[in-house]
């Protein structure tokens, strides 16, 4: 599948305190609410309600350790899932993030230097099936790491919780392993 | 075929294998699951949505109220009550409340919930810290806290291993933190460590106690680490016994395991060690930053707010007072830390010399409880980590080093080296 849109690209560590700012750690986990501060804490630019959400990104681009810092709260996700985002393009992604993106199914995609190559503003085109982006802005073009099968299995099923859900429904749930 | 390192030892074995390699992915076993009372509530709300209504097991889901007690507002109060009537509910076995309570990670360690070639899992990022007995502690979300609530199982990715060999000699007053900040600043936040096994080994880890290997394996998550882990061996049986009566498997990795990397580090050249505001990789040595002066101290934290910390603190402030301009908090990580240090004296020679002592709690490590940063703090602090605003402010500073670096510049409101001072 392709997906186009408009890029965000980050100027430096992303880290996950900034995504979701503290007064925000304990709201409840749902993308329309989560969204209203995403961001608020990375720049100026995004410190006002949907100040981030109503710019209109398809995706993130970043450098090494995007959404680090150690924080477990799956808040960071569903603000930028609710914000539009379709995918985020990183050399590098902090582990427990890296984690609730695909319990959530919002594909974090390893891209060596892709934020080298890329403007904020510019129009990408990720290809989830073969891992290219192309910059239909400046023409360059990156290779991606492609998505790993359980990777596509978990959103394909609408998140952990609904591939679990099934499975216990199903009664196979001690197939797992 | 090569051997296998422990963490992949304990995959294989938690997950009904003979053997895994690096990226494979696999459902495991979980020998408990922690949820505690900022997340718990999050992590039961995802559990119901589940369509489950009771956990896999009464005795391995492990609640920890230390984030929000003793409350200080209205919010957190309330908070608190909805946390303990749904533990209530779940008919939980081991809830450490306040009274009984502790910072989870210390808790689930201090209390035998963590043992030597099992999984446990926990909804805050300090889990790692379980490696200190050769468990592998990994950090979730509230989702796979939920779902291992309900199955008794998570997924892993099998990482990749990277070994470091601790050589040398400890000099006084270099302790495990110093170690964590000196890999943090040697490997900044590159990618070179993220997702990774961090196995610490040597003679230089032999010789470290308890203490000091939950806080080497407490940061490994700060270093962007899957987990931390240090190989069970004496030190660490000793330590178990009286703590659980459950059998457990001390799990080695093979002479020919595969490392993708491997570092030997010599502890003769480490010194204490600094990471100044702002950025946790931003790490020099203690001779770059003595003599900068802070307003706080802060001791207490998963990572440094253990007896063995506040022991050698006693030692550097014993019979000395705190410089004036220094307010100075003390937490410790646990009741039971609070009453051994209370018990071994070294509560009241804080005292004496002008600490204040707070109830365990994470107190002001996550900015949303007791002794929170204001703007224009300057704070010194042995926890873990110093973004902008982690403490409360973003107007203040944070350096972070070891309880000894705290205790020494606490005395002269700037920051020292405490092989400076000559102790009698």
């Amino acid at each position: 599948m392709k997906i186009t849109g408009k890029c965000w690209v980050a100027s430096g560590y992303v880290m996950a305190y900034d995504i979701i700012t503290q007064p925000f750690w304990t709201s409840p986990i749902d993308l329309k609410e989560n969204a209203r501060w995403v961001m608020a804490g990375v720049s100026e630019e995004f410190n006002r309600e949907n100040g981030f959400a109503s710019q209109g990104y398809t995706f993130i681009v970043a450098g090494h350790n995007f959404a680090g810092g150690g924080k477990s709260i799956e808040h960071v996700i569903t603000g930028l899932m609710g914000a539009g985002i379709k995918a985020v393009f990183a050399d590098s992604f902090a582990r427990l993030q890296f984690r609730n993106a695909i319990n959530y199914g919002l594909p974090f995609v390893t891209c060596k230097d892709i934020a080298k190559g890329c403007h904020t503003g510019d129009q990408l085109e990720w290809d989830s099936e073969t891992g290219v982006i192309r910059n239909l802005t400046n023409g360059k073009v990156f290779q991606a790491v492609p998505l790993a099968p359980f990777v596509i299995e978990i959103a394909q099923a609408g998140g952990l919780m609904n591939f679990i859900r099934k499975r216990i429904a199903e009664g196979t749930i001690s197939d797992l392993h | 075929m090569p051997g296998m390192t422990i963490t992949e030892k304990i995959i294989a074995r938690n997950s009904g294998r003979k053997r895994v390699t690096p990226g494979e992915l696999v459902w495991a076993n979980v020998h408990t699951v922690m949820t505690m009372d900022y997340l718990g509530a999050q992590t039961f709300a995802k559990l119901h949505e589940l369509g489950v209504r009771e956990v896999f097991d009464r005795r391995r889901v492990i609640c920890v109220s230390d984030h929000l007690v003793p409350p200080p507002n209205e919010k957190f109060a309330t908070m608190l009550n909805e946390w303990r009537r749904l533990v209530r509910e779940h008919h939980i076995v081991h809830f450490y409340d306040l009274g009984n309570q502790g910072i989870a990670h210390q808790i689930m360690v201090e209390k035998g919930h963590v043992l030597p070639g099992t999984i446990s899992i926990g909804t805050d990022s300090h889990a790692n810290t379980y490696g200190a007995v050769g468990a592998l502690g990994n950090a979730v979300g509230v989702t796979d806290a939920a779902v291992a609530m309900a199955i008794g199982k998570c997924w892993l990715r099998v990482p990749e291993s990277v070994q470091f060999i601790v050589r040398g000699e400890w000099h006084p007053y270099v302790m495990a933190k110093d170690l964590s900040l000196y890999v943090m600043g040697m490997m900044r936040w590159n990618g070179h460590l993220i997702y990774k096994a961090i196995e610490y080994t040597g003679e230089g880890i032999a010789r470290l106690d308890m203490a000091g290997r939950m806080t080497l394996c407490n940061m490994t998550v700060d270093l962007g680490a899957k987990n931390g882990i240090i190989a069970p061996d004496n030190v660490t049986r000793k330590y178990l016994r009286g703590r659980t009566t459950e059998r457990y498997v001390a799990l080695q990795s093979d002479p020919d395991a595969n490392y993708e990397q491997v570092y030997e580090l010599d502890l003769n050249k480490i010194g204490p060690m600094v990471a100044r505001p702002h950025r946790l990789d931003d790490v020099v040595p203690i001779e770059e930053v003595e003599g900068i002066p802070f307003n706080k101290a802060f001791v207490g934290t998963c990572t440094n707010g253990r007896v063995e910390d506040l022991a050698i603190m006693a030692r550097i402030l014993k019979g000395k007072r705190i410089h004036p301009d220094v307010n100075m908090l003390v937490v410790p990580a646990s009741q039971s830390v609070y009453l051994e240090a209370m018990k071994k004296g070294y509560l009241a020679t804080l005292v004496e010399a002008g600490a204040a002592i707070d109830t365990p709690s994470c107190a002001a490590c996550a900015g949303i409880h007791t002794g929170v940063a204001g703007d224009g703090d300057v704070i010194l602090s042995a926890g873990n980590r110093n973004m902008q605003g982690r403490m409360g402010s973003k107007k203040a500073e944070i350096y972070l080093s070891s309880p000894a670096v705290v205790a020494a510049s606490a005395l002269y409101g700037k920051i020292t080296d405490p092989r400076r001072l000559s102790l009698s």
